[in-house]
């Protein structure tokens, strides 16, 4: 017997908070996870598939309230039916449609696409959703028993509770450790009209991207985040500016806390880095900035520092005078701090979601995963990477006319011995 | 099929390579060979249905005052009386705030000037009804002065892209010596001493406006400037 539907809230975990306030009339932070499979997709059964996952996901169908105070989630009573894919990824969510549903389930020819409101999850928490909505699909599509394992959950049993929680607050420290630093270069360009987004994937071998990775002695991560280090350098340089008045180069690179800390929550539950060099301090070589990168991303990501800096954002939070301040007014500072500090600490974000595990029951289905990021306010690159068995997907998207600083990276990593295969919209 | 400029492997239907836009030499296959990533479907553009009630009962709701004021004026004074003010006040709001949004899209180069024709003619109502003789003198070159401030401020804003900050500090001291100009004729109208007020609305103003002429002349300080009051 179905069970009767009880409207439930949330909080916004600690992440989530700047989110709401900072929305733009034609910009929010959204991002998307996609599977592409080996045949076309019914949208029906897609839409079937979501309705059966909504109770045991109640953190991702929900919808962005305003309460006096604080933004919060309220679960939504019925799961948003798929809907045909746009032209272009990450078309703009508005308010309007955020107080509908955070979350847009999207389909065309073989691809399942989830598009998601920062607030309501991460990157991994959103593609867990995506490989247990897959799961479900195929299950439903093609009468197949997916076991409860790598990723894939029941979708018949309760929610686990510790999936629901704010992680945040579970992993401070007792000191907390200043967001203070420099300001880094900012990419510009002359912007695209009508919102358009620019999508240009590259796929590469993910056995050649580790062999190069390796020789350097280094990640993937760190790998990838030096070569756009480097490529971005080079468009500071063909500016023309002086040596002095350039700025320092900084990638940010979005650290999963699940792993550092333990905990497993479907909320955000990531902590962003930002890792680079200065250019005017001298000409770096390959190598150097590789471990440059490497270095600075391993110290930065030790659980030690990573509670510091949560526990700096969780004292904000749960600081008495700001919580009793009225929302309006915190919407208007947020989005003054974020004005002022927020984006001006990186260049560009390099997210790596890392290897996609499935049961072996599925893989014959799938052909790739996607996993995109949105543009910044006021940077207009980014770039997004996932794994599927043995090819890497790098994603750039950018709100911008020209494709310079992809082409530097993409033509870097063919320089380097990587062979790149280019898709775009 | 690679770009031979950047070496990347493009996709099978590709007519350029995305990356430096180099053309591919070969015949493109038919769009039908390779896959298209993305679907033909647009989002559509933004609907709002509850404008329209929305402006239909606000006017409404002001004429049903109006007319109220007017037959309360005409029963007890005789005449238009007080009402004619709240009739006309209503008129310019309506004008000013209601009218626009009846429109698809704000054009302050058309709209602007309609709101300071509209201005100026309720104070020249004003003016005859209260028998006075400060509307050519005063009200009149005031309204024009500010309307072709303000005309020139959001034509600035809106269609022109470069020199910005240059203009703005350009018009920041137009704005301080247009307050000398007004005391001026505050003065000529109304007999108050010249120069009074004025002087510390061209001080600060000016002051403002050289420095931000002089950090347009600089690249990192108008860099830095643009970084931090981004809206």
């Amino acid at each position: 017997m179905k069970k009767q539907w009880k409207k439930q809230w949330y909080r916004l975990d600690n992440a989530a908070l700047i989110f709401p306030a900072i929305i733009r009339k034609n910009w929010n932070n959204v991002f998307r996870v996609a599977v592409t499979l080996h045949e076309q997709v019914d949208p029906e059964t897609l839409s079937r598939a979501a309705a059966d996952l909504k109770p045991r996901f109640p953190t991702i169908f929900v919808r962005l309230k305003a309460g006096f105070f604080w933004y919060y989630l309220e679960t939504i009573q019925e799961a948003p039916r798929a809907e045909k894919d746009f032209a272009y990824p990450l078309t703009h969510m508005s308010r309007k449609e955020l107080k509908t549903c955070c979350v847009r389930i999207l389909y065309y020819e073989n691809r399942i696409a989830v598009e998601m409101f920062h607030s309501v999850s991460d990157g991994s928490g959103a593609m867990v959703f995506l490989q247990n909505l897959t799961a479900r699909y195929l299950e439903i599509r093609y009468g197949m028993t997916v076991p409860p394992e790598k990723g894939i959950v029941d979708w018949q049993e309760e929610p686990h509770p510790e999936e629901t929680r704010d992680c945040f607050q579970l992993c401070t420290a007792d000191r907390a450790i200043g967001r203070a630093e420099e300001n880094a270069y900012h990419l510009t360009g002359n912007p695209e009209e009508g919102l358009f987004r620019h999508i240009v994937m590259g796929i590469v071998p993910t056995e050649k991207l580790l062999e190069k990775a390796h020789e350097q002695k280094v990640t993937v991560t760190a790998y990838l985040a030096a070569v756009m280090a480097e490529a971005v350098q080079k468009r500071q340089e063909e500016e023309g500016k002086p040596r002095k008045r350039m700025k320092p180069v900084k990638i940010t690179i979005p650290v999963n806390l699940r792993k550092t800390f333990g905990l497993n929550t479907m909320r955000n539950f990531a902590l962003a880095v930002n890792i680079g060099f200065d250019p005017r301090l001298g000409d770096y070589t390959h190598p150097q900035v590789c471990q440059l990168m490497h270095h600075q991303l391993a110290a930065e990501t030790i659980p030690q520092r990573m509670a510091g800096r949560v526990t700096k954002n969780v004292e904000e939070q749960t600081n008495a005078v700001l919580r009793l301040v009225p929302l309006f007014i915190k919407r208007i500072v947020m989005r003054m701090v974020y004005s002022l500090s927020g984006e001006s600490k990186g260049c560009l974000n390099v997210s790596n979601i890392g290897v996609i595990s499935l049961p072996e029951v599925m893989k014959p289905y799938i052909e790739r995963f996607e996993f995109i990021i949105g543009v910044q306010y006021s940077y207009p690159n980014n770039c997004s990477v996932v794994t599927w068995e043995g090819n890497t997907y790098i994603s750039m998207i950018r709100g911008i006319r020209e494709s310079e600083l992809e082409r530097l990276f993409f033509s870097r990593l063919v320089e380097e011995g990587i062979p790149v295969e280019i898709e775009s919209n | 099929m690679y770009c031979i400029h950047c070496g990347v492997k493009l996709q099978e239907n590709a007519s350029e390579c995305p990356l430096c836009h180099t053309p591919v030499v070969t015949v493109p296959m038919p769009a039908s060979a390779g896959r298209n990533r993305y679907s033909d479907r647009y989002p559509e553009p933004a609907q709002n249905h509850g404008k329209v009630l929305t402006l239909a009962l606000i006017t409404t709701v002001m004429i049903a005052a109006g007319i109220s004021c007017l037959i309360y004026c005409l029963r007890n004074a005789g005449g238009a009386a007080w009402a004619g003010y709240v009739l006309l006040g209503e008129a310019l709001v309506w004008v000013c705030l209601i009218m626009p949004w009846l429109f698809p899209r704000w054009r302050p180069m058309i709209f602007l000037p309609i709101d300071f024709v509209c201005i100026g003619g309720f104070l020249l109502y004003v003016c005859l009804k209260t028998g006075g003789s400060w509307f050519l003198s005063f009200a009149f070159p005031v309204t024009a002065l500010v309307a072709l401030l303000t005309l020139a401020g959001v034509a600035m804003m809106r269609y022109i892209k470069q020199g910005r900050l240059r203009l703005m500090s350009l018009l920041l001291i137009a704005i301080g010596l247009s307050f000398m100009l007004i005391e001026f004729f505050q003065h000529i109208t109304f007999g108050t001493p010249m120069f009074v007020w004025s002087l510390y609305c061209v001080a600060s103003l000016c002051a403002i406006g050289i420095f931000l002429f002089i950090a347009s002349l600089i690249p990192p300080m108008r860099a830095y400037l643009r970084k931090k009051f981004f809206f």
